[in-house]
């Protein structure tokens, strides 16, 4: 037997012990070979793509990729400590630590190229799959499967200097120990982190001064306070795991009748021997799910604020606007033919909106009697404008209007009778984004020359009867864009351009969110051994099938669910700092982000949990 | 106090392999067994079987009248923790939980009271001379220690029957006696049923009787009188005439 027969053949004959970190190897690659799929496909990567949007993918590519190292890093280092045992018996042989290190670059290299090749042949099966999905739920047209030569090429290259790299990086893991070290690894404790009183206090005033800076700022002070908060926020987490967590547990275990009672006993014990490990592996999880839920989050947040924004300032189906005469009356007769072709009712206005100089602004002044039939056409409330009266409307919904200015202006008449504020109104019925007065009827003959004029058309097809996308979309196309507007083909529009991003976001999101998944797996593989043993001892003394699996899912129940509760709530602040940005409510979007994550985290709990419980339990007998 | 009565066990498997046949015991409460034989005779299958770890073939054995192996798993498992009490060769600690909290577990499970549970691992620890080593944790003793902590985990809850598999197993010979000595005097003066599977002599020496087992069937049984000394000498007269030579035999055979 050589030396490399000795080294293949022990990772050949030993197929469950790196069957962990193989897998995870392998789901790297082919995440991100998917990625690499979608972004060389011809129908994106064309010329007509949005450059921004190439820019994106580049940079969410080189994001996995950053990932991808770390991920796999720690997986390896992971897998690594829970073989100390194995290099300690080794050494005792005789074999050096360079033979040692020499061993593992050699498992490693076997171990990254067969998960490169198995990932991408994977990623391949699955990729007809993953372009459809990508078709249908993002709305981006005419992804058809192709051969992707350059994505099997990137990921093939990027992945083999990758696992070359992280076998170098094996020398820094494998730091010298003692040898004595190695051989009672299993059985000692890397040490209780101690509490220090100071940082567990400071652990919670961080993060209450994070939550709290986030959840108070508004606007745009939001960006400005986004960073900081981050990192604050980031160490109250390491701090709340390695401090907080540490000092609560060794109060527990101090109280003996919390501590002595049943299994709390087995479950706190083993909780605090693995302090060490268990607090890093918290943070990172936390961390990790808190970027997804927060990639997630953020662009449909995105989605929803822009989407909303085009619903609020188009209140009608169709509208029409022109400053210029001589086209006016041939587009509008083109719109209602389209319309009447394809038996599309729909009520129309007309009016002549006129803009004049006041003070420094150009102001919209509508009359009394324009106002309402407008706002007869999207089911407001008509108003009564009395003589001398001047109302100021600001459009609902829109926070832009320069409101207060108005309230303070003064409008003269021709009559030399002076109009002033005197009511405030919201109203969604003329097109101004900008805040405007309506006056009555007759003061409205009375007004100084308009600066400017504009025609304005408005339809809005009747109550229950939808507007046909195809004809939205022929009208949208044949008009000039800032003439005419279809609220549904501008929706339309957005969701498409939209498409690309999300999916971007989304498959980021998951990435992170899977790997936080991973963590946890990579944590419970390391310490079944450990548990093996120990509930085999306690077994034979006499232990219930209720009593251990109350144990253990106790155990698992903590590992998956404190980090994610801490994530969840991260990831809540986050998006309500987000919301407030936007000054628009993004309650129902994050609800519904984060319950998903939840789900499928539950879900993954029941998976986890039984699996384990089923080997505890094989051990045992 | 113990019966077992014809019991044999075979294990199943592309090679069907019989481990006893037809194995008829009794022990009297208060009396200390020791059984004996070489490797592979079913020593350790017999004492599985009597710890309701292993179920029998065919046969039964009663403890206190009763058949323990007709409860249903979750009351076997109440039934071991109450009424039984295991030393293991590989001591079986939690290197997790300090040696305090090992002796309590088993009273843990049960849900006794705190000072209770206190009360008894302090009477115990005295008892066995451990209470310095009480707060320390299962790499920071010795194996006698150790082994001594396991002793009083198994007796804490005054069990009905304390088993041992090889406690002396890994222990060097003043581990070993210490031991012995310890378990013959809680057998004295707590008279709490024992019995004991080992391959040493010396060790074996120290019960009231020594049961001989070889391939799954018994051999012979041997009784103490007073003195220990000529009692050593006739087991090891017996291991000699069940084959093998007196000398071969060491403290340590697994």
């Amino acid at each position: 037997m050589t030396f490399r027969q000795f080294a293949f053949n022990n990772v050949i004959r030993n197929k469950r012990l790196y069957a962990a970190y193989f897998l995870s190897s392998l789901f790297t690659v082919m995440v991100f070979f998917a990625f690499a799929l979608f972004a060389f496909h011809p129908v994106l990567s064309g010329n007509d793509m949005n450059t921004t949007v190439i820019k994106g993918m580049n940079t969410a590519a080189g994001i996995i990729y950053v990932f991808s190292f770390f991920f796999i890093l720690y997986s390896m280092s992971s897998f690594l400590q829970s073989r100390k045992k194995e290099f300690g018996l080794l050494m005792m042989q005789g074999m050096s630590m360079k033979q040692i290190r020499s061993m593992v670059f050699l498992e490693n290299m076997v171990i990254g190229f067969f998960a490169t090749i198995s990932g991408i042949g994977l990623g391949l099966v699955f990729a007809k799959g993953i372009l459809l999905l990508a078709e249908n739920v993002l709305i981006i047209e005419n992804l058809h499967f192709y051969i992707p030569i350059q994505a099997i090429v990137l990921t093939f290259i990027s992945f083999i200097v990758l696992f070359f790299l992280i076998s170098l990086f094996v020398s820094y893991v494998l730091r010298s120990k003692k040898l004595i070290e190695l051989i009672k690894g299993d059985k000692q404790s890397k040490g209780e982190p101690k509490a220090n009183l100071f940082l567990t206090i400071l652990a919670g005033a961080l993060l209450a001064i994070g939550y709290g800076v986030a959840l108070v700022a508004e606007g745009m002070l939001v960006i400005a306070v986004m960073v900081p908060v981050i990192i604050v926020v980031m160490i109250g987490t390491y701090l709340l795991f390695t401090q907080l967590s540490v000092y609560v547990i060794r109060r527990l275990k101090n109280k003996e009748t919390f501590f002595w009672h049943k299994t709390n006993l087995l479950l706190f014990s083993d909780l605090s021997f693995r302090m060490k490990d268990n607090a890093r592996t918290f943070f990172m999880v936390a961390m990790v799910s808190t970027v997804a839920f927060c990639a997630i989050g953020t662009l449909f947040g995105f989605e929803s604020v822009l989407t909303s924004n085009v619903k609020i300032t188009h209140p009608n189906t169709y509208s029409y606007q022109t400053y210029e005469k001589d086209e006016e009356q041939a587009e509008v007769a083109f719109i209602q033919e389209t319309l009447q072709e394809n038996h599309i009712e729909a009520n129309t206005e007309q009016a002549l909106l006129r803009y004049y100089k006041i003070g420094q602004d150009y102001l919209l002044i509508a009359k009394q009697s324009d106002f309402n039939r407008f706002a007869e056409l999207i089911n407001e409330n008509p108003i009564k404008v009395n003589d001398g009266q001047l109302l100021v409307v600001e459009f609902e919904g829109v926070k832009f209007g320069q409101t207060d200015e108005l309230l303070k202006q003064k409008v003269e008449l021709t009559t030399g009778q002076t109009l002033e504020p005197s009511k405030l109104i919201y109203s969604r019925a003329l097109p101004a984004t900008d805040s405007y007065y309506v006056v009555s009827d007759h003061d409205y003959e009375y007004l100084p020359a308009p600066e400017d004029e504009m025609s304005y058309y408005a339809w809005q097809v009747i109550d229950g009867k939808e507007a046909d996308l195809q004809v939205s979309k022929k009208l949208s196309n044949e008009l000039p864009p800032y003439k005419f507007t279809s609220i549904e083909y501008k929706i339309y529009q957005l969701n498409k351009d939209f498409g690309t991003v999300l999916f971007i976001g989304l498959f980021i999101g998951i990435v992170f969110f899977v790997s936080a998944g991973s963590f946890l797996y990579f944590r419970l593989y390391m310490d079944v051994d450990g548990d093996k043993q120990k509930f085999k001892s306690i077994a034979k003394m006499g232990l219930t099938d209720k009593e251990l699996k109350q144990v253990l899912t106790r155990q698992t129940v903590i590992l998956f669910f404190a980090p994610i509760l801490v994530a969840l709530i991260h990831g809540a602040v986050a998006l309500t700092a987000l919301s407030h940005m936007f000054y628009h409510n993004l309650f129902t979007e994050s609800v519904i982000v984060l319950s998903v994550f939840f789900a499928i985290q539950i879900i993954y709990f029941f998976i986890v949990r039984f699996f384990y419980i089923k080997q505890i339990k094989s051990a045992i007998q | 106090m113990l019966n077992v009565k014809q019991v044999s066990k075979i294990y199943e498997g592309n090679m069907a392999y019989r481990a006893l046949t037809d194995i008829d015991l009794t022990i009297e409460t208060g009396e200390f067994v020791g059984i004996m034989g070489p490797s592979g005779s079913g020593k350790t299958t017999l004492l599985n079987l009597i710890a309701t770890i292993d179920e029998p073939t065919t046969g039964e054995i009663l403890i206190d009248g009763k058949n323990p192996h007709l409860l249903k798993k979750e009351a076997l498992a109440k039934f071991r923790r109450q009424e039984l009490g295991f030393v293991f060769q590989e001591f079986n600690l939690l290197h997790t939980l300090t040696v305090e909290e090992n002796i309590v577990l088993p009273l843990t499970l049960d849900g006794k009271k705190v000072k209770e549970m206190k009360q008894m691992a302090n009477a115990i620890a005295e008892k066995l001379g451990i209470q310095e080593i009480m707060k320390k944790r299962t790499y920071e003793i010795s194996g006698g220690q150790a082994q001594r902590a396991a002793v009083a985990r198994a007796m804490i809850h005054t069990p009905k029957l304390l088993l041992a598999d090889e406690p002396t197993g890994n222990l060097d010979s003043k581990s070993s006696k210490d031991v012995m000595e310890m378990l013959e005097s809680i057998n004295q003066k707590e008279r709490t049923t024992m019995m004991l599977v080992t391959h040493d002599a010396l060790a074996a020496s120290y019960c009231n009787r020594v049961v001989f087992i070889r391939d799954g069937k018994l051999f012979s049984e041997i009784h103490r009188g007073d003195n220990r000394q000529t009692f050593f000498q006739r087991i090891i007269d017996t291991l000699s005439l069940m084959g093998g030579n007196a000398h071969d035999l060491s403290s340590i055979r697994v």
